[in-house]
Parts: C-alpha cells; structure tokens; sequence
C-alpha cells in the first residue's frame, strides 16, 4: 500500500489523528475523511466485491452516488450493511468490513461467479423459474434447488441479530424558505431568502456546507471559493432566522411542499451524547423550497471500467481538492466534456503525474486546451478507452481511435501504463426531488442531461440542477431563486464573482464504447451494456420494464450514475432517440432512509400505554395485565400456584356468594350536555331516554345506520340537560365519532355537546350479595338501601371525605354498583371500598371472571354485537321502540335481518366435561374431524361456570331460541376439538333476574 | 380532603437528566391546577359565551381561533371551533361557570381529573416540543397566550403558550405518564429538569 496523503491542502485536520480498522487491519486517518477518503490516503484500492460477479471494486466516486464501495460498520453487537464509504465519516476505533466476500476481500471464491457471466446475464433470476429441466428437477423446482446457491452467491452487506441500542428522533419544522443544498447556488439562495427577513432552513447532505466550492478549487470574490463558502456560512450562522442543518440530507418531497430529511446525528462520533439522537427524520413544511441540489458526474461505459482506480474525474478532483488524497501516482483522463480537464488540473497541482487525456472529442475548448498546456499532459483527442488491465487494482488502459458519429473504434491499439483513470461522461442535474414533487423531466440536447419539470408544487431551482453549470451562473441563479421564494425583488448589488476557466459545459453525445469485455451501467447490481441490450431483444420496450428486468438502478445507489447511460443503451439499441425512450420518474428516497428514524421515538415502544387511575395498585397485587386496545386491565389476580383457570373460577365464585370489586374505568365515557340532550339521545338510542328521570340509568343499545347493532351502555342522567353516557371500552372512540357525525352533518340544529370524559372518572364494580353490606359500611352522605338507591338509581355520596357517584347496575347479574369519582380520586376512593370489604372477604376480580360473570348471565359484549347482528339476534327487540324513529330503524326490518334462519344468541354447556372455544363452529350432527358437517353457527365465549359446575359458552347459531334443548357439536378442526354440547337459554345464571334486583 | 393522586407515579423523577453538561435545555414539570373546565358555546354564540366567561373569570378571551388568555392563576384559550379550555389554579372554577353561564349560552364540563396539565420551559422548548407536533411553535406562529388542540400519535394534547419560553400542555389522564416519558426522553438531549 503506498501513502498518498498529501503534505497540505483539503480541509482535514492533519494535526489530529483518527484510528480505525477496515477488516480487521488497523488505519489512520484524520477529522474531515470520510472512510473512502481515509483508505485511498492508505493506499487501499480493494475496497469491496461486486454483486453477482464478486469482481473487485474500488472507490469510484466521492459522493452519496457511489456505487461499489460498500461497506459494513460494526458498533458492538450492531451490524450496518450496505454503507457507502464515502458517505461514512471515520471516527476513532471505528469498525469497518468488506461484504458480500469468503473467505477474503483479497481471495474470494464467488469470483468464480465471474467465469460464468453468460449465464448469470439478465433476466436469469426470472428464468431459472422456467425450467430447464434436469432429471426431476422441472420447472420452479430447478428454481428452488438453485435458489439456496444463488442467495448466498448473490448479494450485499450481512445484518447483525443485535438488538440497535440507539435513540431515533423525529422532528417537525417549518419555514419560509426550505433551501436544499449548500453550493454556492444554496448560499446565495439561503443569504436572498434571509436578507428578506424570512426564516430560511439550509439543509445539505454532507458534514460541512459548501458544496462544488469546497473542491472546485475556484475563486470567488478573490478569495478560495471554499474560504467563500466557510464565510457565507459564518455570515447566515450568526442569523437567528437561519437554521443551517448540516448532514441532513433530503430525501423525500411530498404534497404541500412537505419534504423528509434525514439528519445524522451521532454518526460521527465514537458515542453519542446523552440523549442525542442517531438519526433524526425532519418533516420540513416550507412555504418555498429552492432545489439547488447540483449534479451528479455520469460515467461513460467501456470494458473494465469498475476495475479499482476507475473513478469519477469530479471525485478525483475532490479527493485531491477537499480530503488532500491523491487517488493514483499515475492517473489518466477519459472524458467526454470539459470539466474533467480541470479534475486533470487539480491533480497536476498536487504533483501528480497525468499521464493523458484521452477525449473522445476531436475539438475541445481553447480553455481546456490551456489547462492540458499547463500541466504537460499528453493529450489524445478522437480516442476512447477500449479496455482496462490489472488484478485488484488498475495498471493500465488501452485505448482506440473513436468516431463520435458512428461510435467505431478502429486502429491500432495503444496501452498506458497508469493506476487511476478519472472518466466524465458529463452531469446529469439532481433533479430527484423535482420528479417527486411531479411532472416529467426534460431532455436537454445541448447538456444530453435531464432536466428538471415545471415546478407543479412551490419550488425553484438553481445552480447545476437547473443546467446552470457554472459557478458564476449558479451564484446569479442562487441569488434570484432565493429572492423570489422570498417574495421579494432580486438584489441590484453585484453578485460575488467566480472565476474559472472558461470550460465548454456541453459534452460530446458519448455513454459507451463498445469494444470486447465486459463494460458496466449499473456497477452496483453488476447490470452491464449487453445486458440491456439483451434485455430489449427479449422484448422489453419500456424502460420501467428494462428497470425491472435487468435490475438496472434498482440498487441503494438507485442508479444515479447509471439510468442516463442505461438509457442511452437502451434508446440506441431500439433506434430511438433518449426522450422518446423516456425516463423514470424518480421516487423517495433519494438516499436511503433508516428505518429507526421513521418509527423514530416508537422505536420498542410502538404505541404508548393507557392506565386506570389503579393500575398500579393491580400490578403490586400481581394482576396479569392484559392489553385491551391501548388500556391495560386485569385478567387474573393469580395467587401463588394457581393457573388461569384456578384463578378467574375462584374469582367469580367469589362474586356470586361474597362480593367482589372490579375495575371499570375503561368503560368510555361521554358527557352529553344540551337543551336537546335528551332529544338526541332518543335518536340515537333504540329506547327512549326523555323519559328518564333525573338520577336514574338506563341500558341502551345503539343501532348503526344499517340496522345492525353497533354499541351498548348505561346511560345516566345527572341533570335535565345532562347525560353521562358508558359505552364498551372498545368502541369508545367509535362510538364518539358516530355521535359527532350525527351532530354536525345530520342534526346540526340540536344544541348538544359532546365532551370524552373517560379519563374524568375513575369506576369501581363491586357486585356480589355483601355489595350492599360493603358500600353501607363506608359510603357517607346517602343511603344506599333499596328504597334510596333501587336499581338503575344514582346517588351521590362520599367515601373517605371524597366526592362519589354511585349507580346500581349490574353486568355480572349479581347485586352490584358501579362507584363513580374524580380520576384523581380513584385509588383513595378503591383503597376505602377495599377496607370496607374486608369485613366481607371482598376479592378484587379481572377480566376472566368478569367474563365468566357475564356469560354465565347471557349479557353481550363486542363478541356478540360483532357487526353482523341485530337487536333482535340478541334477544333485545324489547329495546326497539315503537313510539320514536332511530338511528337504524329505518333498516332494521329488512327481510334478511328478520329471517328466521338467522344466527341467534343462545347458550351452550358441555356435555364431555371439556372446554369450548370462541370461534369453534357449532354443527348439528356429530362432526368427524375430516368432514366439519355444515356450520349452523359459532361460539362467541367461553368459561367455566362456577355456578354451574360445568364449561359453557355463548354462540350466535341459525335459528337460536328453536334450538333450546337440542344437542349440537362443537367442531373446531384448527385445534381438533370435537364434542357434544346442549344449546340452552342465554340465561344460564339467574334467568328472573332475583340476585340482580334483589 | 386526600389530595388526588398523579398519574405520573413512578416515572416522575426529579432532578437533572440527559445531556445537561451545557445547563438545562428545558424544565418539565406538573402544574396541578385545581380546576380544568371546558366551556363550549352553540352555534353562533360564541362572542356571547366569551363575553360571560370573560365577566365570570377576568379572563380577556376572544372567540377568534386559537386565542387565549392568561391572567394570574388563570388562563384559557380555545381548544375547538366555540370551545375553550378554561384553567385555574384554585379549586371551585366549575361552579363559578355553571353559575354564570346559563345553558342558552353553553355548557360546562369539569376536567379537572381527566387532564393532565404539564408544564414546558427553557431556551430549548420549541426544539422539544417539535419533536412531538407538528406544529410550529415559533412566536410568530404561536404567540403567548394562544393555543392549539393536536395529537401525538393517539394522544391529544391541546397546549397553550403561557409565556415566551414556556408552554402548558393537557394531556389525557390516562395517557399521561406514558406522555410525560417521553417528554422527557425527547428533552434528554438539551438536559431536561424534572421539578
């Protein structure tokens, strides 16, 4: 390996030292070098494996377009796939590996891959599906038995089983003016935008601001164009209406000029500050957004070009310039446009030898012929490269005579010995997130670039992603752009002035030289030339479908080097013209986003939890806590040994021969308030309610529009024009939601307010035959007799000095209340019922027994009124009125949601001493486990019965009441359970209801 | 009288926390008012029902969206279109509404237990905040004493700015604590006191 740092230049800080390793072999390298940058000073050429082929590959650009050097960074268990070098900024004790390399970088077997190029050409994946046929080995099975070859063949970066310790963030701005990029376009945009007082955001992709000035080696304003940008960037630093986000960069542009960024915050570092985020996705809402995001340097396409020390001509320049590396001793020039002559001046400036410019232009600029006067340089104009020699690195080109008209190479064959040739095929604007914001690119003949559409959202471009190829023309073009997103006048002052040599900006209509060997497009997914022609004389005419077929651009590079010569190839194989081969419209991201920034703080912890104002009294009781939307509740108050099973049974029996307490604040809550309360809640209810009376309750069942029962719960009246009104704790919102439709589109004139006050009150069920004997004990400020509190009477109260409403209702069919108070309140008020009940062995019961309570009872919940029933399915029709119209009622009488066939709620017991399950069918001939016997319904819930001494369950079967006494079967193939069950009454506890009203 | 319990429990913890080698990007704390009432008008009474409020509690409101008021231990701001979210300190501001505040011009509803009210302050506050809503909490876009009804995945929040540096925000009770962390762990970075 030789050392090529240079002794001065770049914007690295040669005084401090950074040490890392790259597969295992200890590094140097300094703050400001990305790892690219870091192993070319190194002398590290062989930095990666291809694809399919395992050809060796090096760095070959310097930008977020690279395509080869990829490489996975370690961060203890963490794996990260798939980075590019030149994204990655070294930090000290960093870890980096090769990929998609055994048993080495340096002698990899899947080279071999190399040796049977035609086979693995495109399309191969697709039609390994086909055939052929082997022995037994037909069709997609010949697929299958190669599938297991090619997976580990084939492919990029490996990631780690390691749990990613570290914190994403999300963060929302917003801004008058969204700047993206910081070249000098950017600058001057962001400095118009300020100077009109708007607040500007500058987001640029790379660790410093400055884009092309940092390695254009220009001078603006007399000075380095770098030391101009560092300026610019101090100037709008010290604004407080500036927000500069360096490492952000812009990956998505959405509706209403929404963009997405990402900033990487602590990629950088050895470890990240407490609290600082990795990665943070911005969502930036801009008023205007200026698109000065550049270009990006396209290749030309030639056998050899991905041999290591092929690079970009715009990346050797900026190695030379910005990172002070020399990426070769003896380095070559192909291009087909002027710009490269300056990369070739940059280099003879850091005292490297250019050994020539081969250009296939006959004619070139009389100011890039100074430049190759200057620096001594063989110039060979009219040739192109046909092939490249070497191993793992490059030591030479042969090049040909070229005919641009033709695109002929002929005469005699020339080699040059170097070991890095820098190539330009010309720029191709970043117009990425114009595509995205809509509208179909423009092909320009003179720059044989696309450029980008008419703006279809509130964006202006400058600079090189207009086509605006000059520094001088970028500055101007910054300034106004930024002036007019800012609404304001372009500036009269004289704009800074850039001087450069005087280059032709339009390059020679060149993507491939087609010679013998394999020459590269897409180098990432190892597409090469003949693999797009191969594909269009297979008969793929659109070039989405090429896209697909030949995998070109379809990388995390997403072919931002290679569409355009891609599609050059394509159009030249078809005799069309590029535009009339089209172009993709380019999608999110521009780079690749993690996926931690995107669930950002929900990364391990996906939805937040909702807790009664007890929860924590249940978990130190060692409740088993169950999720029942974003509530946790209860399932089980296990006492040591007992199962499930052992648990909710005691707890139920508790209930029904003691007394037991519950907690019910999840029910949803609803204040409903108004002069037309009453009226409304006749609407929406199937009963009436404006007969009730202050202080009573009453169970009520909605109907949706169709017919079909929606919702069930008590509703209370507190006063004459307020209702508190329960609904399950599922349909809480649903049924919020429901109401306020209601109110605003289809009764707007009711004067009725909807407020959630779910988390206002915390509620105790306490139910069981000492429930009465419990609240007498501790309730102050009312009685609680039956004459005072009947049933479906409220009262109000105190217990313990606290505030209480209590209201007699019962959904286990027990003597029970459901005690009402302040959120706050709750625990004060539960640890007092507790006390209280002590005396009677009160046991707090979860949602199994709270279950087991209500089948036993034959009372509904979601599991019945699941969308598909009606009131009268579930034996409510005596909550239809017939004296009002409601919501549903209109429908409800539909033939089919009156047929007698209908699913019906009826009970079940086991008659094989064996449980049932929610969703077994329910048939009415003993089943046999291959041949489930007609359906004639489902069970809907399932216990044991304490009461009954026996497993029973609740099921919707065809029809229902006309099946009482019958038996029936169980069937449930999924778990093979089969067994004969008696179909009962509903009411399998208390069917006169005596405990309840007792 | 017990004092009611906050929902915060455990994940209270007082003290310094996160990145506060620089000083304390931002203070959290809850501020416990007595009363949280939510005052909402009929249809086109909104002028009128701003009017009694305004007599009943010295608060200076306006029916304009978003506006607020704040005055002493008191302050209000709109929360929906003739909505308000009416706070004060003191126990007993409910009753003081219903007394004033006849049903012809609106209704009253106590949310003293089902909201949460926490408190924001610190040079950092609008960088934290935005990590949470998508909103824009810069002066200009958020004055002092507006507000704003928004959510944070499945939490509402309806936030009033209170003062240059500092924000009051509601939360659901039950949501609360889970909020409240990560409120916190989002103001890690800037060094968050918990008080």
């Amino acid at each position: 390996m030789t050392q090529q740092r240079m002794t001065s230049g770049g914007r690295i800080d040669r005084s401090r030292t950074i040490r890392f390793s790259f597969d295992g072999k200890s590094l140097v390298g300094h703050p400001g070098d990305t790892l690219a940058s870091a192993l070319l000073a190194n002398g590290v050429s062989l930095v990666a494996r291809s694809f399919k082929y395992h050809r060796p590959r090096g760095v070959f650009s310097a930008g977020v377009d690279e395509p080869s050097a990829l490489v996975t960074i370690l961060r203890g268990d963490v794996r990260e796939p798939n980075l590019p070098a030149t994204q990655v900024e070294i930090f000290d004790g960093m870890v980096a590996e090769s990929q998609n390399r055994f048993p080495s970088l340096e002698f990899d077997v899947g080279a071999l891959n190399g040796l049977a190029g035609g086979i693995l050409s495109a399309g191969f994946y697709y039609k390994t599906f086909m055939g052929p046929v082997f022995g037994p080995l037909k069709g997609t099975r010949f697929w299958m038995a190669c599938e297991w070859f090619i997976r580990r063949a084939a492919g990029l970066g490996r990631a780690g089983h390691g749990k990613d310790p570290e914190r994403y963030e999300k963060m929302n701005a917003f801004c008058d003016v969204l700047v993206v990029g910081s070249g000098p376009a950017g600058l001057t945009a962001a400095k118009a935008a300020a100077d009109a007082g708007k607040r500007v955001i500058l987001a640029e992709q790379d660790p410093v601001p400055g884009g092309s000035a940092l390695w254009s080696g220009e001078t603006i304003d007399g000075i380095a164009a770098s030391e101009w940008a560092r300026l610019s960037v101090d100037a709008l630093s010290a604004l407080e209406t500036v927000q500069i986000l360096p490492r952000t960069g812009v990956w998505g542009y959405y509706d209403s000029n929404t963009l997405a960024a990402l900033e990487r915050v602590s990629d950088h570092k050895q470890s990240s500050a407490p609290g600082e985020p990795r990665h943070r996705h911005w969502v930036i809402r801009a008023q205007k957004v200026v698109l000065a995001t550049g270009a990006l340097e396209r290749p030309i396409v030639f056998p050899g070009n991905d041999r290591p020390g092929v690079m970009l001509a715009g990346a050797a320049e900026r190695y030379v310039n910005e990172y002070g590396v020399a990426p070769g001793e003896r380095i070559a020039i192909f291009t087909n446009n002027d710009s490269a002559y300056r990369a070739a001046a940059a280099l003879h400036r850091a005292g490297k030898r250019v050994a020539a410019i081969i250009d296939v232009r006959r004619e070139v600029s009389s100011a890039a012929l100074a430049l190759v006067k200057d620096m001594r340089a063989e110039h060979i104009p009219g040739h192109a490269v046909v092939s490249t020699s070497g191993g793992k690195r490059l030591s030479g080109i042969s090049i040909r005579r070229y005919e641009i008209s033709s695109g002929d190479v002929s005469g005699p064959l020339r080699t040059i010995d170097v070991d890095c040739l820098a190539v330009s095929g010309g720029w191709s604007p970043a117009i990425h997130l114009a595509s995205q914001a809509g509208g179909h690119a423009r092909w320009d003949e003179r720059l044989q670039a696309f450029l980008p559409p008419s703006p279809m959202q509130g964006w202006i471009g400058a600079g090189a992603f207009t086509g605006a190829f000059t520094t001088q023309e970028a500055i101007i073009e910054g300034a106004a752009a930024g002036a007019a997103a800012a609404g304001a006048k372009a500036s009269r002052r004289k704009p800074p002035q850039a001087e450069s040599a005087d280059l032709d900006v339009t390059p020679a209509p060149v993507f491939e030289i087609r010679a013998p060997g394999k020459a590269f497009v897409d180098l990432q997914h190892d597409v090469t030339a003949e693999d797009v022609r191969l594909a269009h004389r297979e008969g793929y005419v659109s070039v989405e479908h090429l896209k697909r077929y030949t995998t070109l651009g379809m990388a995390t590079d997403q072919g931002k080097g290679s569409n355009v010569p891609g599609l050059a190839i394509m159009a030249a194989a078809a005799g069309k013209s590029i535009p009339e081969t089209g172009t993709t419209r380019f999608r999110p991201p521009f780079t690749p986003v993690s996926l931690g920034s995107l669930a950002a703080e929900r990364h391990g912890d996906l939805r937040p939890e909702r807790l009664t104002p007890m929860h924590d009294w249940h978990v130190e009781r060692g409740a088993r806590m169950l999720a029942a939307g974003l509530w946790f509740r209860p399932q089980i108050y296990a006492q040591p040994g007992e199962t499930l099973e052992q648990a909710y049974i005691r707890e139920a029996a508790a209930v029904r021969s003691g007394v037991g307490i519950v907690d019910v604040s999840t029910l949803g809550k609803i204040a409903v308030q108004g002069p037309d309360a009453a009226a409304f809640l006749d609407r929406v209810y199937t009963s009436m309610f404006s007969t009730l009376p202050v202080g009573k309750a009453r169970y009520g069942l909605m109907l949706r529009e169709d017919g079909l029962a929606m919702d069930d719960g008590t509703t209370w009246r507190l006063g004459e024009h307020e209702f508190l009104m329960t609904t399950t704790t599922a349909n809480a919102g649903k049924v919020m939601q429901h109401l306020e439709y209601l109110l605003d589109v289809a009764w707007p004139d009711l004067r009725v307010h909807l407020t959630s006050v779910t988390d206002q009150w915390a509620g105790a069920a306490v139910a069981g035959p000492k429930s009465r004997d419990v609240l007498a004990a501790c309730v102050e400020g009312t009685a609680v007799d039956n004459a005072t509190l009947p049933f479906m009477g409220i009262v109000r109260g105190e217990i313990g000095g606290l505030p209480v409403m209590i209201c007699r209702l019962s959904f286990s069919g027990e003597l029970a209340y459901e005690v009402y108070c302040g959120a706050g309140h709750g625990q004060h008020v539960w640890d007092a019922l507790m006390a209280a009940g002590a005396a009677h062995d009160i046991v707090p019961y979860g949602l199994e027994a709270l279950g087991t309570l209500r089948i036993e009872k034959g009372h509904v919940t979601g599991s019945e009124i699941d969308g598909r029933t009606t009131a009268r399915d579930l034996h409510l029709d005596w909550m239809l009125s017939k004296k009002k119209p409601f919501v549903g009622s209109a429908m409800m009488d539909r033939e089919g949601l009156v047929a007698p066939d209908r699913l019906q709620l009826v009970g079940i017991m086991s008659l094989d001493g064996r449980a049932v399950s929610n969703g077994a069918h329910i048939v009415g001939t003993e089943p046999t486990p291959d041949d489930p016997n007609g359906s004639i319904g489902h069970v809907t819930a399932n216990c044991f019965s304490p009461a009954l001494g026996k497993y029973v369950g609740l099921a919707l079967v065809q029809g229902g009441k006309s099946r009482l006494g019958n038996r029936a079967w169980v069937s449930d193939p999924l778990r093979s359970r089969f067994g004969p069950v008696e179909i009962v009454s509903h009411h399998m506890v208390d069917p006169e209801g005596t405990r309840m009203h007792g | 009288m017990a004092e009611p319990i906050s929902p915060l429990a455990d994940a209270y913890r007082p003290g310094s926390h996160g990145n506060v080698a620089r000083g304390v990007g931002v203070s959290i704390f809850e501020t416990s008012p007595g009363s949280i009432i939510e005052v909402s008008a009929w249809r086109g009474g909104e002028h009128a029902l701003v009017a009694a409020i305004t007599e009943a509690t010295g608060l200076a409101l306006s029916a304009e969206p978003n506006s607020g008021a704040v005055s002493g231990q008191r302050s209000g701001f709109g929360v929906a279109p003739g909505r308000f979210l009416l706070v004060d300190q003191a126990e007993g501001l409910g009753q003081v509404l219903l007394s004033a505040l006849p049903i012809d011009l609106g209704t009253v509803t106590d949310l003293s237990h089902g909201r949460t009210a926490i408190g924001i302050e610190g040079e950092k506050v609008e960088w934290v905040l935005a990590k949470f809503f998508a909103l824009d909490f810069s002066t200009a876009a958020f004055p002092v004493e507006s507000g704003r009804a928004t959510v944070h995945h499945d939490v509402l929040a309806q936030i009033q700015r209170t003062g240059a540096k500092r924000f009051d925000l509601y939360v659901f009770r039950s949501f609360a604590r889970s909020f409240w962390t990560a409120l916190c762990h989002g103001a890690e970075e800037v060094g968050c006191e918990v008080r």
